[in-house]
């Protein structure tokens, strides 16, 4: 299987959108659709095909050659299970995000199918790699082409919401990379080679008085991704100024690179300074569930609402991985997909109301179930998964986070149980202003339902909401034996 | 003096003929086409010259007690030759407005340019200073040359008066160490132990002098008015010759004392105040950039900036890694001669004949949609700039940053992490502007824009390319002066 493979062809499908576009229109969406479409048919081909030989529960490598010799720069991609999912998930919801801007992108389509694609690439850039320079350099290139997507297709306050979240990311992703550097140094030091091989830095020995800093370049810089609480502030601007597509890619996708860091490095490389960072962390992930529901609860734009609520379940990743156990492990792999899946449905419904009616206040919408049923059924199901309605796949995942964190933070863990009440709160709130009441404004009489392209969206995310609600193992079985181990590894190390 | 000496110094002797010859051709028939055609014959027989040196990076040969030619004096020479072969062809756009032949603006260019050659080969005071004055006289001349232009009689007195005060200083600065020393050269023979007060006055003078050049805050006041003021191409000889002329000169008379300077523990007071210029430049630099209008202006603060993180490279603490040190230097050097030449392309290409010293950020608005190449070209050097991946900025920032973590020099690196996130703010506002396609009242965008020609769509392509080429693959340019 080749990672590089999938990169570059949606690379080469965005370039060629875009120049398609000049030729012809509408045919940047149809190169993109059939690209992301083929790319993942290989994907999954060549998952199925390689996985009775090789097992993904370690970390196998795909390819490693050198890059830039001088400072032993590798390009190495590797992948494991995680990767698999997080990549999966990319691709789906890459579908999903071509579908939505369909019909909303009508100007610049070309260049817009170019960024949408050249970000996909990044992001799974950043699932698969495993030399470290490799990483940041995927980490910021999956962030330009998102920045351009806000500024140029966003709304009204763009320009404003990108540079915010350019300038986050940016300057944390710059502590990262002092740290990135100083481990290379440090292995320098020990080996006599200067590496930036992930694997490499598995073997090191550092004293924990070292580790405990490198550690806070590396979570400051996935803290501000993911997003927990002091780094919050850009997500819920960009969300809102971003077209539909881009908020599904950021809340979908995006922010779970930050979580795959915190797992993958923070965890991994510095077990020992993670673990007495633990209790630090989890409190900021609780301070994120109850922070982010208070706030979501307080707003009066459908988007911003939405991004809180994401705040609120990212709180719940960080609080279940700090916690050293595999169930919380288990739980906090599954939110992810859980809250991709449902918060890319939440801002697809958005998209498709924001097209009928131009505006994401909540005070301009209200009784759309008389003309639109069938969206409200959906709305009302996915509302329902965002506050975690046993049977959908959000529930068990906050379950098993939950369960997990209650044997190490049994105070926390109570009180992050409270933000599940906020979020009911929230969810009702969003779901009752929008659909039910009074129409607000005459024109809303014309309400359209579903067209058959929202309907294939909406379907495919409840659809995939529900079995994994109701058969999580689909997810978790792959989680269930070499991760445990790591995490075990994790927990054996950890000095509480 | 033998004939390997002579053939090691052909490059600046070529140039230095060069400007005999201009002369001559300059009495013999004054023809604008013709000097040019001259000129960059000069700059890239010279070029061929310097490429084809057999320098190897571990040896030097020193010919004379003035000037030592090693491998990163060469490469740096000719950063500055290609540098001044972009300015000579960008200046013949610039020039054809006026009714008069120029060809003493094509001779101070080449004054220039050799000024800066014997900087980047120097190993004695002497030479430096030589070489200081031969590149600052021939600029105070070009800055001043538009006499028709708004600004020049206050840009070239401005940088008359101040270049003189600061060569000044340093020539007092030389005259402390030399009472010390004992010796003009760089790396005297004999070391002696108790250099007193007077060897770190004189240090600090010369630094002065220096840090005026290479406009580190707070000897920085010149740099926006005379970047302004000054024909564009003149503005890019200022950023790009005259800096990396200094700097490698500045570097190579550092490197030489850091084993005085281990050896006696007198070096501490000069580095804390090398970190103070460091600090100051890159916090000053970017936050006074960050409210320009005028994209020459905003340039001249954003380079404050920049010479300010490259400065990082002196405060090494071991001899072992002045080879990474010098790396860096060169890298960032060439990322930020190619990201300056590229930019300043964009800007004479974009602005017609009589705006170019006010061209503001906002008359590049939705450019992208109207000349996307030209667009493409200035986004790429903004990023550069700004040190994001996939361009040459970003390498040559993690080469800096290598060195500073190799030197443990923790405020330095948090001032640059400050520094970058204060300076993207000014960074994306122009690459935004670009993309801004909202009509911003009765301004007709795309119709007032110089149409491009053939051989300037080319050479804006080739730009491009280069400049993600080596961001990708920097190997391929940090192998021409890496040890092996």
């Amino acid at each position: 299987m080749s990672m590089t493979i999938v990169m570059c062809a949606l690379l080469i499908a965005g370039i060629l959108a875009w120049f398609a576009e000049k030729l012809r229109r509408h045919s940047a969406r149809n190169i993109a659709l059939m690209s992301v479409l083929v790319t993942s048919a290989y994907f999954a081909f060549a998952v199925f095909t390689s996985h009775s030989a090789v097992n993904y529960g370690q970390l196998q490598e795909l390819v490693r050659v050198d890059w830039i010799e001088s400072l032993h720069i590798e390009y190495a991609l590797a992948v494991d299970y995680l990767s698999l999912v997080l990549v999966s998930l990319t691709l789906f919801l890459a579908v999903i995000c071509i579908l939505v801007s369909w019909h909303e992108i009508k100007e610049k389509a070309g260049f817009y199918y170019f960024n949408l694609l050249a970000s996909i690439a990044g992001i799974i850039g950043v699932f698969t790699a495993v030399d470290m320079f490799l990483f940041f350099f995927f980490w910021e290139v999956m962030l330009l082409p998102m920045t351009a997507l806000i500024a140029i297709w966003g709304h009204e306050n763009k320009h404003f919401a990108a540079i915010k979240f350019f300038i986050f990311t940016q300057v944390s992703s710059l502590l990262m990379l002092v740290a990135i550097i100083a481990m290379a140094m440090l292995h320098a030091k020990q080996t006599g080679q200067l590496s930036f091989y992930y694997l490499d830095w598995q073997v090191l020995d550092l004293p924990v008085s070292l580790t405990q800093y490198l550690m806070l370049g590396f979570f400051i810089a996935f803290a501000v991704k993911l997003p927990s609480v002091p780094f919050h502030s850009w997500l819920p601007d960009a969300h809102t100024q971003a077209p539909t597509a881009g908020s599904v890619l950021l809340a979908g996708v995006l922010l779970k690179t930050g979580a795959y860091g915190l797992i993958r490095f923070v965890l991994q490389l510095f077990p020992d300074a993670s673990a007495n960072f633990a209790p630090f962390a989890a409190t900021l992930g609780v301070l994120s569930i109850l922070y982010g529901a208070k706030m979501a609860f307080a707003q009066q734009d459908f988007k911003r609402l939405v991004a809180y609520s994401s705040i609120s379940h990212m709180g719940f990743v960080m609080l279940a991985l700090f916690s050293f156990n595999a169930i919380a492990y288990q739980g906090a792999v599954l939110t992810l997909v859980a809250h991709g899946l449902s918060s890319a449905a939440l801002f697809s419904l958005a998209g498709m109301i924001y097209s009928r009616i131009h505006s994401r206040n909540l005070a301009d919408m209200g009784g759309f179930w008389q003309s639109a049923p069938r969206m409200g059924g959906f709305a009302l199901a996915f509302a329902a998964a965002a506050f975690g309605l046993p049977g959908l796949a959000n529930f068990v995942a906050e379950f098993l986070s939950l369960v997990g964190a209650f044997h190490v933070y049994p105070m926390l863990t109570i009180l992050a149980a409270l933000g599940l009440i906020g979020s009911a709160i929230y969810g009702m709130v969003l779901f009752q202003n929008s659909f039910q009441g009074s129409l607000r404004t005459p024109d809303n009489r014309q309400f359209k339902d579903l067209s058959i392209r929202e309907f294939l969206v909406c379907s495919a995310l409840i659809s995939l909401l529900i079995v994994i609600g109701f058969y999580p193992s689909l997810v978790l079985v792959f989680f269930q034996t070499a991760d445990l181990a790591q995490v075990k590894d994790v927990l054996e190390g950890a000095t509480l | 003096m033998t004939i390997a000496m002579l053939a090691n110094l052909l490059p600046i002797l070529l140039v230095a003929f060069g400007i005999v010859l201009t002369l001559l051709l300059i009495a013999w028939q004054r023809s604008q086409k013709l000097i040019l055609a001259f000129t960059l014959l000069v700059f890239i027989s010279a070029l061929v010259a310097s490429i084809s040196l057999p320098v190897h990076l571990n040896e030097s040969v020193q010919v004379t007690p003035l000037l030592k030619v090693d491998g990163y004096g060469n490469f740096a020479f000719m950063l500055v030759l290609i540098a001044s072969i972009a300015v000579s062809v960008l200046s013949s756009t610039w020039l054809n407005s006026a009714a008069e032949v120029h060809d003493e603006y094509f001779v101070l260019i080449q004054l220039v340019a050799l000024g800066a050659g014997i900087l980047v080969l120097s190993s004695h005071f002497a030479a430096l200073f030589l070489g200081f004055e031969l590149l600052s006289i021939a600029l105070v001349g070009l800055a001043g040359y538009g006499r028709n232009c708004q600004y020049s009689v206050e840009t070239s007195f401005k940088y008359l008066i101040l270049s003189a005060s600061a060569s000044s200083f340093m020539l007092l600065g030389i005259a402390f160490i030399y009472s010390q020393v004992g010796s003009l050269s760089f790396a005297p023979a004999h070391v002696n132990a108790g250099y007193g007060l007077f060897y770190q006055a004189g240090m600090l003078l010369f630094l002065g002098g220096v840090a005026f050049k290479l406009s580190l805050a707070p000897f920085h006041f010149w740099t926006p008015d005379v970047y302004q003021g000054a024909p564009t191409p003149v503005t890019l000889l200022l950023a790009t010759v005259s800096k990396v002329a200094m700097f490698i000169v500045l570097l190579k008379y550092w490197f030489s004392q850091i084993e005085v300077m281990s050896a006696h523990h007198s070096g501490e007071g000069i580095q804390s105040i090398i970190s103070l210029l460091a600090i100051t430049s890159m916090l000053a630099g970017n936050a006074l950039a960050l409210k320009q209008q005028n994209i020459k202006r905003l340039l001249a603060y954003s380079s404050i900036a920049h010479m300010g993180y490259l400065l990082i490279v002196l405060l090494i603490i071991s001899p072992q890694s002045i080879a990474l040190a010098w790396q860096s230097t060169l890298f960032y050097l060439s990322a930020y001669v190619l990201a300056t030449i590229s930019i300043f392309s964009a800007l004479i290409l974009t602005s017609t004949k009589q705006n170019s010293t006010s061209m503001q950020v906002i008359d590049w608005h939705g450019l992208f949609w109207h000349r996307p190449s030209l667009a493409v070209l200035i986004i790429i050097a903004v990023l550069s700039l700004a040190g994001i991946p996939l361009t040459m900025g970003f390498i040559g920032k993690f080469y800096v940053l290598n060195v500073a973590v190799q030197a443990q020099q923790w405020w330095l690196i948090a001032s640059l992490v400050v520094g970058s996130g204060i300076g993207l703010f000014y960074y994306l506002t122009i690459i935004f502007t670009l993309f801004n396609s909202e009509q911003q009242g009765s301004y007709e965008q795309g119709l007032n824009l110089p149409v491009l020609k053939g051989i300037h769509q080319v050479s804006v392509i080739g730009l491009i390319l280069l400049g993600v080429f080596w961001g990708v693959f920097p190997d391929t340019l940090s192998q021409l002066f890496a040890i092996q």
